[in-house]
């Protein structure tokens, strides 16, 4: 089995699969690893090519737009170690087209498929849960700390929904934020957070958010391991209607 | 009163309406407005009770002139009064929407002074957001027996999704409970916005520019143990409000026992897993091709306490079974107990490339607990299929009271449809 390596970026991963899918007869056989910076690493190393690589997603959008779907949000999962199982997961794309998708009996399909319904679960959820704060001088602020790299199509999804807002979404964890101002979506990084001071109506809003969030359940029917389960904890620390608990 | 109070009242008035759906409408917002809808529904919170909260549930007011038995907000009753005014809620969708609190505002109230008086009201809301304040996000109106058309008419241009309650499944029940609500001021309103959405639809292919009708489709809710109809006569209702009158939704509310009214049945509580089995029942209905006369029959009006509405059917049909996965076509694998649409379609998807062993069944992500009493594959089968009925539905039920079913009994399926 002949043994590849890439430089651990994601377009050094897409343009190593393109260079393979090119080269090798039977890509199913191939494995595919990120190179660590050890003394005897045992393969063939394939250098990154920006183009190569986007070259790739193209073609795989023609052919197949619901496999590139896929892809797409397999990215977003920030996923070691399974470089290879995208290999066969792609060259099995390129010869099947979107059917793909459905071949869950193949392992590689089951994990790349599985791991970008993952991601697309958490930015549907996030598309819910993000809270906005308004600031004084009339912006808001939502902060999060997904699982998934999300940040770019969530803001995308907001650039449709709240488009005479000037707005921004910071992700804690990543320090990453997007900014839609005026019709404009630009993407950053902040190395230096300081919390912004809140308009000063934003505390009255919060509070009637909080009051029919209470009123709203019904008290005989009280439910919190369904209350957990479709809306895990994990997210309630920016929850605005979860403060205090 | 401050808003904050008023807002305690009359969402707290709002919670027994079930539908809290925010789907079936995808608008692009307006470029200098706030909000669009998406047309998967999204699911912004959930409350203490585990539903999904989307929109913002209030009543405009709760101060009704009608006296409906089973009502908390009754004239005869001795509750705190509250009413907004209509920028009050302009105000509160707005804020909430911008910091995307919710997907919209789901409106409805109780009879004030009259029910044109109500209607114009409501109206009136939602004409200052979709014009005034160019707000583009979802709206869900409730229609108020015996108002106008014109009003009515009205609603349905600014609204996404409008719906008239049945409240109760017979026009008998609806005389002794609400006598003040007649079945006709009930079903005029419905039958005329059927016929307004489909001419929409219709004017909208021709000319895009033609304007929308309720895109979202209307809805209707009725009130489940407050009278004592059968769920044999419940399902052929919703099946006839689905197939004649097109409606999207029926939604079903456990009647809360709200007070000791003689013409009320005494419960101990609000009859929850009837309402569960009821929408695991409308569910079959609208998207596993059953009729209801399959579900229910005048021999066995009520739906099992015990099995669910497909299980049911499948231990009375023997004869169906068992279903071959590699050959069966998409219905009848929907028949089998325990395969859902989603894993019909996964079976199909995966077949295309080879014959489904069992492992491969379970890698597939169907979950067979219930199934394989019900299938095989390539000819093989998972359990002997010469077991006694008898036998079956013991092990069935064994099987599934390993599962948590409290915890799902209060999910209303088909928010995310
Ligand atoms: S009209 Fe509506 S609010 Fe008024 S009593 Fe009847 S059900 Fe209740």
């Amino acid at each position: 089995m002949n043994r590849y390596l890439y430089d651990g970026t994601a377009d050094g991963l897409l343009s190593a699969i393109a260079w393979i899918l090119e080269e090798e007869p039977d890509p199913e056989q191939v494995a595919l690893a990120e190179r660590k910076d050890t003394l005897f690493e045992d393969g063939f190393f394939i250098g990154t090519d920006a183009t190569q690589a986007e070259a790739l997603f193209f073609r795989l959008r023609k052919q197949a737009p619901d496999a590139a779907h896929t892809l797409y949000s397999f990215m977003l999962a920030e996923k070691e170690g399974m470089e290879s199982s995208l290999l066969h997961f792609l060259s099995l794309a390129f010869i099947h087209g979107d059917k793909v998708n459905g071949h869950l009996t193949h392992p590689a399909v089951r994990d790349i498929v599985g791991v970008s319904k993952k991601a697309g679960r958490e930015l549907h959820r996030l598309k819910g849960l993000l809270r906005f704060e308004k600031l004084q001088d009339g912006a808001y602020l939502a902060k999060m700390e997904p699982d998934h790299n999300i940040i770019h199509p969530l803001a995308y999804h907001f650039s449709r929904r709240l488009r005479a807002q000037h707005w921004f979404l910071y992700d804690v964890r990543r320090r990453t934020a997007a900014r839609w101002n005026q019709g404009s979506l630009q993407f950053g990084t902040i190395e230096q957070f300081t919390a912004p001071a809140l308009s000063a109506d934003e505390k009255k809003v919060q509070a009637l958010w909080q009051a029919f969030f209470k009123t709203i359940a019904i008290p005989d029917r009280k439910n919190p391991r369904l209350q957990k389960s479709n809306m895990p904890m994990k997210y309630w620390k920016y929850l605005t209607e979860k403060q205090g608990e | 009163m401050d808003t904050l109070s008023k807002l305690q009242i009359l969402s707290g008035a709002a919670r027994y309406d079930a539908s809290c759906s925010s789907s079936g409408s995808k608008r692009e917002g307006p470029v200098c407005g706030i909000g669009n809808t998406s047309s998967s529904g999204i699911c912004h919170s959930w409350s203490d009770d585990g539903r999904c909260i989307s929109l913002l549930k209030i009543l405009l007011s709760n101060d009704c002139r009608y006296d409906c038995a089973y009502c908390v907000n009754r004239s005869s009753t001795a509750v705190e009064r509250a009413s907004f005014t209509a920028r009050e809620v302009v105000d509160l969708t707005l804020d909430f929407y911008r910091r995307n609190y919710i997907e919209g505002l789901f409106l409805s109230s109780a009879v004030m002074v009259s029910p044109d008086h109500t209607m114009e009201r409501m109206v009136s809301v939602a004409e200052t957001l979709r014009t005034e304040e160019q707000f583009g996000g979802y709206i869900h109106m409730k229609i108020i027996p015996g108002s106008s058309s014109e009003l009515v008419r009205k609603a349905g241009l600014y609204a996404d999704r409008i719906s008239v309650n049945i409240e109760l499944p017979s026009q008998a029940s609806l005389q002794r409970l609400a006598p003040q609500k007649h079945k006709d001021a009930i079903l005029a309103p419905m039958t005329m916005i059927g016929r307004e959405i489909a001419s929409s639809v219709v004017e909208r292919k021709a000319n895009r520019h033609a304007p929308r009708f309720a895109p979202a489709g209307q809805s209707t809710q009725m009130i489940i143990g407050a009278s004592p109809e059968t769920d044999f006569q419940i399902l052929r209702l919703s099946q006839g409000l689905y197939k004649k009158m097109n409606l999207k939704r029926v939604y079903y509310s456990a009647y809360v026992p709200v007070s000791n009214d003689s013409r009320l049945p005494v419960l101990a509580g609000p009859p929850l897993l009837r309402e569960h089995r009821l929408y695991q029942a409308d569910w079959l209905l609208r998207f596993y091709g059953f009729s209801a006369e399959e579900i229910l029959s005048d021999d066995a009006p009520n739906l099992d306490e015990s099995f669910d509405p497909k299980s049911a059917w499948a231990l009375r049909h023997p004869e169906f079974f068992p279903v071959e996965i590699n050959r069966a076509d998409y219905g009848t694998l929907l028949r089998v107990p325990g395969i859902g649409v989603t894993s019909a379609k996964r079976i199909i998807a995966a077949r295309r490339f080879s014959a489904i062993t069992p492992e491969g069944m379970k890698k597939i992500g169907v979950v067979m607990k219930r199934a394989k009493y019900f299938i095989t594959c390539s000819g093989r089968s998972f359990e002997k299929s010469d077991r006694p009925a008898a036998l079956l539905r013991q092990q069935l039920l064994l099987g599934a009271s390993s599962e948590p079913t409290l915890s799902t009994q209060l999910v209303l399926p088909g928010i995310f449809s």
